[in-house]
């Protein structure tokens, strides 16, 4: 008998024939007709052990597998051999993904991020911390036991060999993309987070900070980023609550001061007017309720003998009370909105390693109340964070509307002007644009659930082939999406468009082949897998459900989206020449993507789901697909000589062209592409200081049918001196170079000239 | 941000105090619908994207 055995791993340790007796037993405890009694399990153990012992050198473990595997099949048990051989080769398919994973968890665990692509697929979560590589651990591990034991394996290689992406994998099984919150119903009567019960807020700031606490909740459910459609509108009931609350308290200020009665007296007759007078006080009725309280006061001081109230005096006291009221309104309005920005910059979700991923839409409420709030909103965005530093998030989006704000004249136009000036120092708000054709089909006057919002990046859910009826923002969103690698088919077609289609078609199968099987797992969850997005009523009809109720049809409001990236160099692999460059390409694009939009739209028809074509936005995606194509299909100029591919339909970022005309090629693919889409526009940093040249690009954009689109423009800071704008080589503010450093005393200088200059003060001895 | 300069904040030759020596600039750049406050933690194809950009003019010919 060996003395030894060397374990995989290169060990040697004592050789044990009971291993190779238990091993053999347990291939063969479950073949019923084949069963081993003691004396055969000896046997066909002592016959391994002699062949060993023939061996000159210490047997492996592997080697010992292969005899054990010649024996068995010698001795003509066949059921039992195949048994031990399947058994085997589950156990080395568990080893490989375990040292697969092994790599993965040590790149992460001891390489800082600069040297790794893995830890930076994400911009926004910071991997190099603790609750980051948590996460990371978490993500890796889920996406390596999906791709082994759940994705069926033709769409799990298709995935990995780059034909198609699927999108937020690491949360295959878990939950869906996103949802637009309705603020307003979700306030109503109160809510609770799963660890407290929240009441309904009463004051403008309460609204604000809740606000952020909604997002945050249903972040923590969701894979994908949130999103309120209607900001300004929620809002506003929250300025009205404020504002009344306002009006009664410099109502009862004033009284005390003018008849210098005890703060008590004053607040007693107040509150007689109050009940007398029935309904709250609003900005809009306020001068009707001034005179109504000037006609009860001095009444019902009189019928009571209570002190004497004149008519004038209480004219006076209502008249102040509305100036004071608007005025500490629009300062508990800034300084709400202030903090909302300032949360949602600094505030965590997913175990702390995130900030939300926070879209809020607004620009449509015309009321007093609801224009506090955008003004307010866009100005703290315009001041910035703490030391000045420009918001990442929440995301905004301005929304544009003719007869509201898009011309002079129009309610808030002032607030789009505002919009825009933002915009150009801050990269927000966006904008999106109500009367582009396939927006303003589901827009009804006055109905805020039909004004169209868009999720952060660019998604966007309104059509509904499950419910023709629902066709509304809010409650709803995208359950999962997957993306065609579009370059590598142009590069396969060979220039053969019969070929090019044939294989689109193919590839878009496959997506909807897996879109459907994630689907299927998504429908399986029960309402109390969602504690917050269905048990507080967030996603659309899931107030209907009780905690055990599947959310199967609820779902259905949900979008299932094909997206697609690099038609730039699809086309420059067919034709040699992208849609910037020339007309035909350009025909051929829309072509291809109208196709990909009508199979969609077929297969909607067909599933009664609603199938949407996505412009995909890319994030890590754009380089995975470039460099496996770049490997497969070699470096073929205008296609996969870059590290990326083109976002989208977008005119890739390195060709010239003008703005309008990019605006032009543009627009018509946000057409088609029913998911979402936006376009970009880079400008220089000095013609976007420019308002009315950036106006000419937003009104561009909107005559030209575009959905969403935004500017894009360096906006740099000098985290030293806290200048903000652009830097080149040298601030031009305390002129230092990158990682120079600047006396205090010139920093003492500045902020005598410059407010946003970083306080150093406590540096002085 | 006061305390990572306070960190970063010594005294060189004489008794002058230096403020920010080490830090960088914070370049504020859009990819794919999100702001990021730095592209240190872009991935490589993103960094590369943003590099080739190039800016549109406003003049009414292509």
């Amino acid at each position: 008998m060996p003395n030894k055995i060397i374990k995989r791993n290169g060990q040697e340790v004592n050789f044990d024939p009971g291993k190779i007796k238990n091993a053999i037993l347990k291939a063969n405890v479950r073949i019923a007709t084949e069963r081993f009694s003691e004396k055969e399990l000896e046997e066909l153990t002592g016959r391994v052990v002699a062949r060993l012992e023939k061996m000159k050198k210490t047997p492996t473990v592997e080697q010992t597998q292969d005899i054990v595997e010649e024996i068995l099949i010698a001795a003509d048990y066949a059921k039992t051999a195949k048994a031990y051989i399947l058994y085997r080769a589950q156990h080395q398919r568990l080893r490989e993904m375990d040292d697969e994973l092994v790599k993965i968890y040590s790149a992460l665990t001891f390489a800082p991020a600069e040297d790794v692509d893995l830890k930076r697929e994400n911009a926004n979560i910071n991997a190099d911390t603790a609750m980051g590589t948590m996460l990371k651990y978490g993500s890796e591990g889920a996406k390596s036991f999906y791709d082994k034991y759940v994705i069926p394996h033709h769409l799990a290689r298709a995935d990995a060999e780059g034909d198609i992406h699927i999108h937020d994998k690491d949360f295959y099984t878990l939950t869906e993309t996103c949802c637009q919150i309705d603020l307003i119903k979700l306030f109503q009567n109160g809510f609770s987070t799963g660890h407290g019960y929240l009441r309904e807020p009463k004051d403008i700031r309460s609204y604000a900070a809740l606000a952020c606490i909604a997002i945050q909740a249903n972040q923590n459910e969701m894979h994908g980023g949130q999103s309120v459609p209607i900001f300004d509108y929620a809002m506003a009931l929250g300025v009205d609550k404020t504002y009344n609350k306002e009006y009664f308290k410099a109502l009862t200020q004033f009284l005390q001061l003018m008849k210098t009665m005890p703060h008590g007296q004053a607040e007693a007759m107040v509150e007689a007017a109050r009940v007398a007078l029935h309904k709250p006080v609003t900005m809009k009725n306020v001068d009707q309720y001034g005179e109504a309280f000037a006609d009860f006061l001095p009444r019902h001081q009189r019928e009571n003998g209570f002190e004497e109230v004149t008519w004038e005096e209480a004219s006076d006291a209502a008249r102040y009370a509305k100036e004071t009221a608007w005025r500490e309104t629009d300062k508990a309005t800034y300084q709400a909105m202030e903090a909302l920005v300032h949360n949602l910059n600094t505030m965590n979700s997913r175990a702390g390693a995130q900030v939300p991923f926070s879209s809020i839409n607004y620009g449509t409420d015309t009321s007093e109340q609801g224009r506090m709030v955008i003004r307010n909103l866009l100005l703290a965005t315009e001041a910035g964070l703490g030391d000045g530093e420009t918001p990442i998030f929440p995301v905004q989006i301005f929304k544009v509307k003719e007869g509201v704000n898009y011309n002079e004249g129009d309610p808030n136009y002032d607030l789009f002007k505002l919009a825009m000036r933002v915009s150009a120092k801050r990269l927000f708000p966006n904008f999106s644009f109500i009367d582009a054709p396939f927006n303003l089909q589901y827009y009804k006057a006055g109905d805020y659930d039909t004004e169209i919002a868009y999720m952060g990046c660019r998604t966007r859910v309104m059509g509904n082939v499950h419910d023709k009826s629902r066709e509304i923002t809010c409650g709803r969103g995208n359950l999962s999406f997957t993306s065609v690698n579009l370059p590598r088919i142009g590069i396969q077609a060979k220039g053969d468009m019969k070929k090019f289609y044939q294989l689109l078609d193919q590839r878009i199968d496959l997506c909807v082949e897996q879109l459907l099987h994630r689907f299927k797992i998504q429908c399986g969850k029960k309402a109390y897998n969602y504690p917050f997005l269905m048990g507080q009523g967030v996603w659309i009809d899931s107030e209907k459900l009780d905690r055990n109720d599947s959310v199967a049809e609820v779902l259905k409001h949900g979008t299932l989206s094909v997206g697609f990236i690099g038609l730039a160099e699809t086309l420059k692999a067919l034709t040699g020449k992208h849609h910037g460059e020339s007309e035909e390409s350009y025909q051929l694009g829309l072509q291809i993507i109208t196709y990909m939009r009508q199979r969609m739209d077929r297969l909607s028809q067909e599933t009664g789901l609603n199938f949407t074509l996505l412009a995909t936005p890319g994030e890590g995606l754009s380089g995975t697909f470039t460099r496996i194509d770049k490997k497969k299909f070699g470096i073929i100029p205008g296609v996969t000589d870059r590290e990326y591919y083109t976002n989208s339909f977008h005119v890739p970022v390195y060709y010239p062209i003008s703005a309008f005309e990019k605006i032009k090629k543009e627009a018509p693919f946000h057409a088609l592409t029913n998911a979402g889409h936006i376009s970009y526009v880079e400008l220089d940093g000095d013609i976007c200081k420019n308002i009315d040249a950036f106006e000419s690009v937003i009104r561009c954009m909107k005559e030209q049918g575009v959905g969403y689109g935004s500017v894009n423009h360096p906006v740099d800071r000098d985290p030293v001196c806290g200048y903000n704008g652009i830097i080149n080589e040298v601030c031009p503010r305390c002129g230092r170079r990158a990682g120079e450093g600047v006396s205090l005393e010139k920093l003492e200088e500045l902020r005598q000239k410059y407010h946003d200059v970083p306080d150093y003060s406590s540096l002085i001895t | 941000m006061s305390n990572t300069t306070k960190k970063n904040a010594g005294i060189t030759g004489t008794e002058e105090i230096l403020v920010g020596e080490g830090r960088d600039f914070e370049r504020i750049r859009r990819i794919t619908g999100y702001l990021v406050g730095t592209t240190d933690r872009w991935n490589n194809a993103k960094r590369a994207e943003e590099r080739d950009r190039v800016k549109h003019t406003l003049s009414e010919e292509g």
